[in-house]
């Protein structure tokens, strides 16, 4: 064996084994897997108000056991079309069906989140449009996009030189429409429906009388609003980007989920990730095949569009199955469980004497903020003590909002949750008193 | 042919059974200009049809469960069932990332340890998570070595060098921070050339990017001269650890010289690499760039009478880098992933190296069976090796120009042909600098059974009728498939009326 490594100069071989414990069986890891995981407290354990960006969905059961069938688990990206017929085809389903859902013609199989993949189509729309508006590298984006997801956009745009301009917010939770004309002219705005407090926005389906028609409106979505709400395709969006995790996927301690990328035509060629076309075989049989490659890294290199390489794909097909097992019908009842949770919710906690919206008069879906006595980061240990969890302390992300809570709803939300909840909020306000 | 999702056409009612909404009071919620006015034509299946469309599409798909996946580059190991059971527990698929420390010390036990376990075996000192694939780990591995140089007050350095061999996605990466690729020729035997890059190295060097071993699978003796060059003129070293299943417990980065290394969990450390993702790339650094890694990563102290956590003795919390670039993934990287690839890691332990040292051996096997076929064979042409050298590491690349110049059946033909075979093709044309390339890896999990009877394959195909080559595949689900047409038609989704089946 020592032979085998003998090209390796003996200065810098290593001295000696990996100060590393020594090696153990499958039941012995599982054991201690057991021990570890089961020390975590799961979402499913107990009433928990907490999203913020993910979903304490419900996976339906073929999906997992259907995808990770081992010759989808185990394949490698479809560089060889003829033997990967199985994940090609899904993925072009795949594409179809968020095209359908975002009403956009052309969608990739996969970014690596919502963050990356609204970050990616920033640097996209600014390729397409820089040489065609009065300002170029310029980026419009609203000041409610939460902080990690601003701290992703600004490390994809920092080093090749685009400003990112803030778009700011009323009293009422929603887009400033007079101060977004300012945006006309740019590259892009990028806003997000429902935006960070759970607001359906109705003002954003007039940003493109606003913007013009030259700057690319792009939409960050929360997918499960899309059985109810009009997708941004409707409205002018050019980009439709989002976290796709509901569909397909649990939580998963924030990964691996994926995001989805739609856009218009205009934005083909140089938009991110793999793309799936139907094509033919020598015999004229229908076939599938990764396509417009030369915009990739592997053939482009530092000319690329992006650097992704390794995307979700596995997660995206687990995303199909679950949409096709949903179909139309099945996702508006999805959507609508959702939003009957969310008022259910909203309705029952409100009544609780100190605890007040932040946004009365806004509509929401899945999540909405509250405003309660002291800091909601005491509040919401107090409630966790008590067996719930109560939502995202907005103290995290914005310093001026430190006794606002994010309580988010899902589909699975009972009536036994919202009681527990509002105990819990009830004992805070009589704690903090 | 397996019909499209499309096809199914039932009832406009069906769709997967849900429980009712909590509540028929939210008639009023949404505002009619808001509301949809077309739901998606998404398919109208059963599960039961819906288990067989996927099940029939994925008999039309090759893994490595399937058969020999000798994909180089790509480390296309055997991924270990055991990983998928752990991760089903609900103390990981049913975690949301902003959970309070304290309902994830379990999680956080197993970061802390993974941090530990590849700083280790990489010799750097510190280790982020976040990153989700490898080509994320370069971004962010280069976004940090940016902010080292901008706070040394030397921004002005906007270069960043990488070999004519590199990866594809080094340039990419380098060029997404905003930096100029230098690109440098490699040495006749596929090896560093350190003239060139002496001369391309100056006060304008921020970085350079380089595999070992390299794409060609040889070890770059001369990298601790290369890492000299490039630090005398103030750039930094970053270790793209694609190949880092060739060397784990024999050498690491750190005694190399590099400041920046990142880690293909879905290749070293056996994350299925699912159709093209999931991955994972974790990066380490050296002390002076642990400063500014992406937030957060996970430290831990010693635990308080009142906290039990995992009952090891100590409390796991995370925790903010001094300097940090912020996010490049919107939580705390595939964590999924990671906990598949720490199971893999207690598989072996201290005993790591035994992974490298089979892959070597199995890599160096295939090499000289390939090369040494049956003398009554008649083989139109032999294959030259990509790089002349006495030994590889993990992979080895061969080029098939000799066949094309005699019956011209290329190094495409050939992949396609041992599909028919039922095997996947290697890698094909890449790297670049080797014409007609081939590039092989065949990992530590394979037998000498496997590799012996490719070999022997492989050399029936050099000896076939080149018709039957250059028209292959046979026997796959379609004959070869125009990538052209495909181009050229543009057809990314499913239209009524484009329908072609």
């Amino acid at each position: 064996m020592d032979d085998l490594f003998s090209d390796i100069p003996k200065k810098i071989r290593s001295k000696g084994p990996l100060p590393l414990p020594g090696p153990q069986s499958e039941e012995e890891i599982i054991r201690d897997a057991n021990k570890l995981l089961g020390a975590n407290v799961d979402l499913d354990c107990r009433p928990s108000f907490l999203s913020a960006g993910l979903a304490r969905n419900f996976v339906p059961s073929m999906v997992p056991m259907i995808a990770t069938r081992g010759e989808f688990l185990t394949s490698y990206t479809p560089y060889q079309p003829e033997v990967s017929q199985g994940m090609l085809q899904a993925m072009w389903e795949f594409q179809t069906m968020i095209s359908e859902l975002v009403e956009l013609p052309i969608s990739n199989v996969s970014m690596y989140d919502a963050s990356t993949s609204a970050a990616e189509a920033i640097t996209c729309a600014v390729r397409v449009k820089s040489k065609k508006v009065e300002k170029p590298n310029t980026v419009f984006v609203s000041e409610l996009v939460p902080p990690h997801r601003m701290s992703v956009i600004q490390n994809y745009t920092q080093g090749v030189g685009i400003e990112i301009i803030k778009l700011p917010h009323g009293e009422d939770g929603l887009l400033d429409l007079e101060k977004a004309s300012s945006a006309s002219g740019s590259c892009a705005v990028y806003v997000e429906q429902p935006n960070s407090f759970g607001i359906l926005d109705e003002g954003l389906m007039r940003l493109r009388e606003i913007v013009g028609e030259k700057t690319a409106i792009i939409v960050g979505v929360d997918v499960t609003t899309l059985g109810l709400v009009e997708p941004p395709g409707n409205w002018g969006a050019d980009i439709v980007v989002g976290e796709g995790q509901p569909f397909g996927i649990g939580p998963t301690a924030g990964g691996p989920i994926y995001g989805i990328f739609a856009c218009t035509k205009d934005f083909l060629r140089l938009m991110p990730g793999r793309i799936v076309g139907q094509s033919i075989d020598t015999s004229g049989k229908t076939a599938y095949t990764l396509t417009l490659s030369t915009r990739e890294q592997h053939i482009r290199r530092h000319r690329a569009t992006s650097n992704i390489c390794s995307n979700e794909t596995l997660i995206a097909l687990m995303g199909a199955m679950h949409m096709a097992l949903l179909g139309p019908v099945g996702l508006e009842k999805l959507s609508t469980r959702i939003l009957a949770s969310t008022v259910r919710t909203m309705n029952q906690i409100t009544s609780i004497e100190g605890v007040e919206l932040a946004f009365p008069n806004s509509p929401v879906f899945r999540e909405f903020a509250i405003k309660i006595p002291g800091k909601s980061e005491d509040a919401l240990s107090h409630m966790d003590k008590l067996g719930v969890t109560a939502g995202f302390d907005l103290g995290n992300w914005w310093k001026d909002k430190s006794s606002w809570i994010l309580v988010g709803c899902d589909e699975r939300t009972s009536d036994l949750d919202i009681k527990a909840l509002k105990d819990a909020l009830k004992s805070w306000v009589e704690e903090s008193r | 042919m397996t019909g499209t999702i499309f096809d199914f056409n039932g009832s406009k009612e069906a769709g997967w059974s849900q429980p009712d909404p909590i509540t028929e009071d939210y008639s009023e919620a949404i505002p009619p200009q808001l509301r949809r006015s077309k739901l998606p034509e998404w398919p109208r299946a059963s599960e039961p049809e819906l288990v067989r469309h996927y099940t029939q599409l994925s008999q039309k798909n090759f893994g490595i469960d399937t058969g020999f996946y000798p994909l180089g580059s790509c480390t296309m190991k055997h991924n270990p069932r055991l990983n998928e059971r752990i991760v089903q527990h609900p103390g990981i698929d049913r975690i949301h990332p902003l959970q309070p420390e304290s309902q994830v010390q379990g999680l956080l036990a197993i970061y802390y340890e993974m941090q530990e376990m590849l700083a280790i075996c990489s010799g750097m000192d510190a280790v982020t998570l976040q990153p989700v694939a490898g080509a994320q780990g370069e971004f962010t591995a280069i976004r940090c070595i940016q902010e080292y140089h901008r706070e040394r007050g030397e921004g002005h350095r906007d270069k960043v060098i990488v070999p004519d061999s590199a990866h594809g996605t080094n340039p990419a990466s380098a060029s997404m921070c905003g930096y100029q690729i230098i690109e440098i020729p490699s040495a006749h035997d596929g090896r560093i050339d350190l003239d060139a890059l002496r001369s391309a190295v100056g006060d304008d060097t921020a970085a350079m990017m380089i595999t070992n071993p390299s794409t060609l699978g040889v070890f770059e003796p001369e990298i601790a001269e290369a890492t000299e060059i490039v630090h005398n003129a103030g750039g930094q070293m970053y270790y793209d650890g694609a190949n880092f299943n060739a060397i784990l417990g024999k050498t690491d980065p750190g005694r190399m010289g590099f400041d920046a290394v990142h880690y293909n969990l879905h290749k070293t450390f056996s994350q299925p690499h699912g159709g093209g993702g999931p991955g994972s790339g974790p990066i380490g650094v050296k002390e002076h760039l642990s400063k500014f890694l992406p937030s957060p990563i996970v430290g831990r102290r010693e635990a308080m009478e009142d906290e039990v956590g995992v009952a090891d003795g100590y409390w796991y919390n995370w925790v903010t880098p001094e300097s940090t670039i912020g996010k490049v993934q919107q939580w705390n990287g595939n964590a999924g992933a990671v906990v598949r690839s720490w199971a893999f890691y207690r598989r072996y332990g201290r005993e790591l190296e035994t992974m490298s040292e089979h892959a070597v051996l199995n890599a160096n096997y295939l090499r000289h069976v390939m090369m040494n076929p049956d003398p009554n064979l008649q083989i139109h042409a032999m294959p030259v090796e990509g790089c002349p050298a006495d030994l590889v590491k993990h992979e080895f690349t061969l080029s098939m120009s000799p066949l094309k110049d005699t019956n011209g059946v290329t190094g495409k033909d050939i992949a396609k042909r041992l599909l028919d075979y039922g095997y996947m093709a290697p890698t094909l044309y890449f790297p670049q600098i080797v014409p007609e390339c081939l590039m092989f890896e065949p990992t530590e999990t394979e037998s000498k059974e496997v590799l012996d009877k490719f070999a022997q394959d492989f050399h029936s195909i050099l000896a076939e009728d080149p018709e039957i080559v250059l028209s292959s595949p046979h026997t796959t689900p379609v004959g070869r498939v125009d990538e052209v047409w495909a181009a050229r038609n543009l057809i990314l989704r499913y239209n009524k009326s484009q329908d072609l089946s």
